[in-house]
């Protein structure tokens, strides 16, 4: 008899020990990691959740997809062959004005229009190439570089004259699809809650009685630079040199290529920034770490004002860190920073 | 001196097979629960994840060498006593071998075109999740 009370309350206080308060699911979509963390629900409500969100991922990566069968294939064919595309779905007409309005707000750094310039680069592919291009096609697509504000879009007609344009939302699919998990989360009652897109993270609610911590890659190390907390609602976005690029001849080229020269952007290795919840800060939490990451560096500070970015970080080309006054005083180093290494803004 | 080792033969005189079984079986479970409670003084083992499967995680107090199957072919994971590393890899690029041997808590190796994530996690945790 008491052996058995014994036992029981030995059960009770170790099955305390081993209690999980998170449950965590990731997959490979979008062509990167991506993971759902959700606090303080049963597994089977977690999973559910999770699985819901996983399967818009999986339908947003198939629509948008910006080399193989997607709507955006479509629409680049028919403007290519000059013809007007027509549908009824509304979802991609407000998608591409919402792309049109960010290219014009940040002065066409963020230009999702240059498709083939992408291409071009090699990076429209599971695996880049090892080469350059050719420098003359380059320069000729930079000299007629295409822009968002010449796509028409009346009632159910997308069109364009400029056959130029070759849409590629790899750049903004992310951040609208954070928007959308947490859509589908708070739909389905999930308060507490971390969405991970390639890095793109979105916080729901509370980690129990404390805000998340995320951990923010350091550009050239395989471990953690800093940490910060997401409050709820609050997103964190970083466009960086270290996951999408190749290396020739010991000079390295990313994914962001810099619209006002045809070339990889290259005088910073990240940017970070960091946003208040609002009407769709994931998708921006994507979208304005790339004017940050692009922008030659004495105009990267001024653009941050004028999109009302107030936390960001950037690790310039030369290792050298520029942060906003708001954001150290967010941020929680995990590596010693010399103080002549850094400037605040 | 005489008199406590002469008290300690009393002692071992009087204990039966059943004391013995019973001091023998507390001490194995004071042992058995320090192992798997008190393991990982830092906390630390290796997690390794393809595509959306979790393979398992594993001890960075052993050598041993995995292979992992992904979508493009094999790749393999060396673990030599506290520390990790990926050595052979079926990618172009092979940045992930390149990044050499990881052995602090929460370092990763990611192998996107293989769908390898491979990382250092314990119970002390930095962060709930990685901005990169």
């Amino acid at each position: 008899m008491h052996c058995s009370k014994l036992i029981l309350i030995l059960i009770f206080f170790l099955t305390g020990c081993f209690q999980n308060e998170t449950v965590q699911k990731k997959d490979y979509i979008f062509g990167t990691i991506v993971e759902v963390t959700i606090y303080g629900e049963t597994e089977d409500t977690a999973a559910h959740a999770i699985e819901l969100v996983f399967n818009e991922f999986n339908r947003l990566h198939r629509y948008l997809h910006p080399w193989k069968k997607s709507i955006v294939q479509d629409i680049n064919k028919s403007i290519k062959n000059q013809e007007i595309y027509t549908t009824q779905d509304q979802e991609i007409f407000s998608i591409i004005n919402h792309n049109i309005e960010l290219e014009l707000k940040t002065h066409g750094y963020f230009n999702p229009a240059i498709g083939k310039l992408i291409q071009a680069w090699g990076f429209h592919a599971e695996q880049f190439s090892t080469d350059r291009p050719n420098s003359n096609l380059i320069n000729n697509l930079q000299r007629n570089l295409p822009h968002m504000s010449e796509i028409n879009i009346h009632g159910g007609y997308i069109s364009s004259k400029n056959k130029n344009i070759q849409l590629d939302l790899g750049g903004y699919a992310k951040g609208y699809a954070l928007d959308q998990a947490k859509k589908i989360l708070s739909e389905n009652n999930i308060n507490n809650a971390l969405i991970n897109i390639g890095g793109n993270i979105l916080a729901l609610g509370l980690h129990g009685d404390r805000n998340w911590v995320v951990g923010i890659q350091n550009p050239r190390k395989p471990n953690s630079i800093a940490s910060i907390i997401l409050k709820p609602g609050w997103s964190i976005g970083t466009s960086g040199d270290y996951q999408k690029y190749f290396i020739v001849d010991n000079q390295r080229y990313s994914h962001l290529i810099d619209p006002n020269t045809g070339y990889p952007a290259n005088n910073s290795q990240s940017a970070t920034i960091l946003l208040p919840p609002a009407e769709s800060s994931g998708t921006l939490s994507d979208v304005y770490s790339k004017p940050l990451f692009i922008a030659p560096e004495k105009l990267k500070h001024s653009l941050a004002k004028e999109l009302g970015i107030d936390f960001y970080m950037i690790v310039m080309a030369d290792g050298k860190i520029s942060i906003s006054s708001s954001m150290l005083n967010l941020i929680k180093w995990h590596e010693k920073i010399d103080k002549k290494n850094i400037s605040v803004h | 001196m005489r008199k406590l080792i002469k008290k300690i033969f009393q002692f071992i005189r009087v204990i039966k097979i059943g004391d013995l079984l019973t001091i023998f079986i507390f001490i194995s479970l004071t042992f058995y629960l320090a192992s798997i409670l008190w393991n990982f003084p830092q906390g630390e083992y290796l997690k390794i994840q393809m595509g959306k499967k979790e393979l398992g995680s594993f001890s960075l107090n052993q050598n041993i060498t995995k292979i992992i199957e992904g979508p493009i072919g094999k790749s393999e994971v060396i673990i030599s006593s506290g520390k990790v590393r990926i050595s052979k890899s079926p990618c172009t690029k092979k940045y992930c071998i390149h990044q050499g041997w990881i052995k602090k808590l929460n370092q990763t190796i990611v192998c996107i075109p293989n769908q390898i994530s491979i990382s250092i996690i314990g119970n002390r945790k930095d962060y709930d999740s990685l901005n990169y």
